[in-house]
């Protein structure tokens, strides 16, 4: 998998680089407009990445360009700004999601994943951990064949902690992931203890391996081991 | 007592000219009187004069006895002793008016064919007296027209005059610097109130632009901020996965917390600096318990922590209209406000009244210091994770919408309402 990132910040191009390249993500960058253009037009992408706010260009005129050139990468705009307009103008121009800065890696990494799930929907939308297997479409989750009966934010956690197999999760990234829009009010994240606990019990109950992992003081680890 | 500008000018008008009536009228009276008197005396003056001079000096004591037989008010009579010419005012009994009357009665010494006689002449005054009275009247008559008239033109010309003053002073009452309405004087063509209005525009021009500054000050120093944030962010993600030890990941954790904390105390701020940049207009209905509704189950998740119990006393259905993501920003904040300021093992009472929604809590057993409770950055107790401007929002949102927030401690819980 191929993605392209289009960011001026360097050492955050890099951080997403490194982050993605254990999860067999290869991860291309771009710091200006001109370059990104060029990339585009040379090379397919699974995913780009896209920081509105570019030293020599404007981030939606890139989206204006992809949607010209009829390009079907999915973006994900990645973007200080997060007013609404903006974020309606990033949509109406072909964007397919929106993240805000600061964010954490883990959930770029997860929607990125869904959005390539999304773009490349064949028929088949399963996604298969060992035993575990999630239908992403009827949102059902089966351990061995055996129906798991999991809540929403459950079932949230469970792919949120597959997609960023074998990396520790903050407790803060958990909240945020799971709380949505309301994440940034929350000053306390405790309340992901009971939903890591409930899922470790509902998997163990349906003979599924214990693949959380607690990591001491930091949070969480979907890991095989 | 505070008095009106033109009520002050005109009232001070009036008592002169009253003033200057009540001293004119007896002094122009007697003037009057004086002028009629000095005329009458150059009346008998001339009228001696002239019996001089039309040779009544040949008289014979017949002639004279004659002449003071038909004539009443001038009369020849023997020698009284007068040197010379003396008028003086007299009262005499009138037959005709059955009363005594003022005259002007003139003494002067004649020489008739060689013999000294007493030449008298007297005139009535009566006629003055009616005369005088009604130049008097009549001047006094003038006056005051011409007073009431003054005043009129004054009163009329002086609204005229001050109405760019009232017009200024009308504006800037109305002014308020975080509205983006700059107050628009009415050109004059009087130099003070151009200085004025001109000196009040430079004034607003300047201090708006401050404000200006500062707002926007505070909006980008919020976003430049994101970036760093970012970086910093993805650094500590990207740290995490490194294999640590326990030391180091305490470290890293708490590191978490602190980067959470500075996002969470900068979206405030850029939401803080939103509101007040009015980036939210638009309105709709919003059905408060229905919101409430739909997210007690978060609530509850964070509320759990410390085993608070949530009780909802929907009384009545609170529709109201306003923004809705302020109203889920106001709504949010005050239930995280009741859950981070509770103790353990607390309650919650939601209350939706007609036209008023109540979040009271357990917490702390003294009531809150009212006056700074709303300011920014102000925190009633410094170990709490808050960042000091939940409230404020939750201030700036009410005074947006004209509702009205207030704080009462009663029976131990902390109430705060929100009246639409």
């Amino acid at each position: 998998m191929k993605i392209l990132i289009i960011e001026d910040e360097l050492e955050i191009a890099q951080s997403i680089k490194n982050y993605f390249k254990t999860n067999g993500i290869q991860c291309e960058t771009a710091e200006n407009y001109n370059l990104a253009l060029n990339k585009i037009e040379s090379y397919d992408y699974d995913c780009i990445l896209l920081d509105l706010m570019l030293p020599d260009g404007d981030g939606f005129d890139i989206l204006r360009e992809l949607k010209r050139k009829n390009k079907t990468e999915g973006v994900i705009v990645v973007s200080a700004k997060e007013t609404l307009e903006t974020r309606l103008e990033g949509f109406n121009l072909g964007a397919d999601d929106y993240l805000t800065k600061p964010f954490h890696l883990s959930e770029l990494l997860v929607r990125m994943q869904a959005l390539i799930r999304r773009k490349n929907f064949k028929g088949n939308n399963n996604i298969i951990f060992n035993e575990i297997t999630i239908d992403i479409f009827s949102k059902s989750v089966t351990v061995n064949n055996i129906k798991l009966d999991l809540t929403k934010k459950e079932l949230d956690l469970l792919l949120f902690l597959i997609g960023n197999e074998k990396k520790v999760l903050s407790k803060a990234a958990i909240a945020e992931h799971l709380s949505g829009d309301m994440a940034d009010m929350l000053d306390n994240h405790d309340f992901i203890y009971a939903h890591i606990k409930n899922l470790k019990k509902k998997l163990h109950q349906a003979g599924s391996e214990d693949y959380i992992k607690t990591v001491y003081g930091l949070g969480y680890k979907w890991e095989n081991e | 007592m505070k008095m009106k500008l033109l009520t002050k000018t005109t009232n001070s008008f009036l008592a002169y000219a009253i003033i200057i009536l009540l001293i004119a009228a007896p002094l122009f009276y007697f003037i009057c009187q004086q002028l009629y008197i000095y005329e009458t005396d150059e009346v008998l003056h001339f009228h001696k004069g002239a019996f001089i001079q039309e040779s009544h000096r040949n008289f014979t004591q017949n002639d004279i006895d004659l002449w003071n037989k038909y004539n009443h008010e001038v009369m020849i009579i023997p020698d009284m002793g007068v040197r010379k010419d003396s008028i003086v005012g007299k009262m005499i009994y009138d037959s005709i008016a059955r009363e005594k009357e003022p005259f002007r009665v003139l003494y002067a010494p004649v020489d008739i064919n060689g013999k000294r006689y007493t030449y008298t002449e007297r005139i009535n005054l009566l006629e003055m007296e009616g005369m005088v009275f009604s130049i008097a009247g009549m001047f006094l008559f003038i006056i005051i027209i011409l007073l009431i008239g003054i005043i009129l033109i004054s009163k009329i010309t002086a609204v005229k005059i001050w109405k760019p003053f009232y017009d200024t002073l009308n504006q800037i009452h109305d002014f308020e610097i975080d509205k983006n309405k700059a107050p628009h004087f009415i050109p004059t063509d009087i130099d003070e109130f151009d200085r004025l209005n001109k000196s009040l525009e430079k004034l607003i021009e300047k201090n708006t632009a401050i404000y200006q500054n500062q707002r926007e000050f505070v909006e980008n120093a919020a976003h430049e901020l994101q970036t760093p944030l970012a970086l910093f962010q993805t650094k500590i993600d990207t740290l995490a996965q490194l294999d640590l030890n326990k030391d180091q990941s305490e470290v890293v954790a708490s590191l978490n917390t602190d980067v959470s904390r500075l996002n969470r105390l900068n979206k405030n701020l850029l939401l803080l600096s939103k509101i007040e940049n009015e980036s939210f207009l638009e309105k709709s209905t919003i059905v408060v318990n229905d919101y409430i509704k739909k997210h007690l189950d978060f609530f509850s998740e964070q509320a759990d922590a410390k085993n608070l119990t949530i009780n909802t006393e929907f009384t009545s259905t609170l529709t109201i209209n306003g923004n809705p993501a302020l109203t889920e920003v106001l709504i949010n904040n005050l239930f995280l406000n009741a859950i981070r300021h509770n103790e353990k093992n607390g309650k919650i009472i939601i209350t939706t009244l007609d036209n008023e929604l109540l979040f009271s809590n357990t917490g702390q057993d003294t009531p809150l210091q009212i006056e700074k409770l709303f300011n920014r950055f102000s925190k009633t107790n410094s170990a709490s994770q808050g960042n000091g401007l939940g409230l404020a929002i939750i201030k700036k949102i009410t005074e947006l919408n004209n509702w009205k927030i207030s704080y009462t401690f009663y029976n131990n819980l902390h109430s705060f309402s929100v009246k639409f």
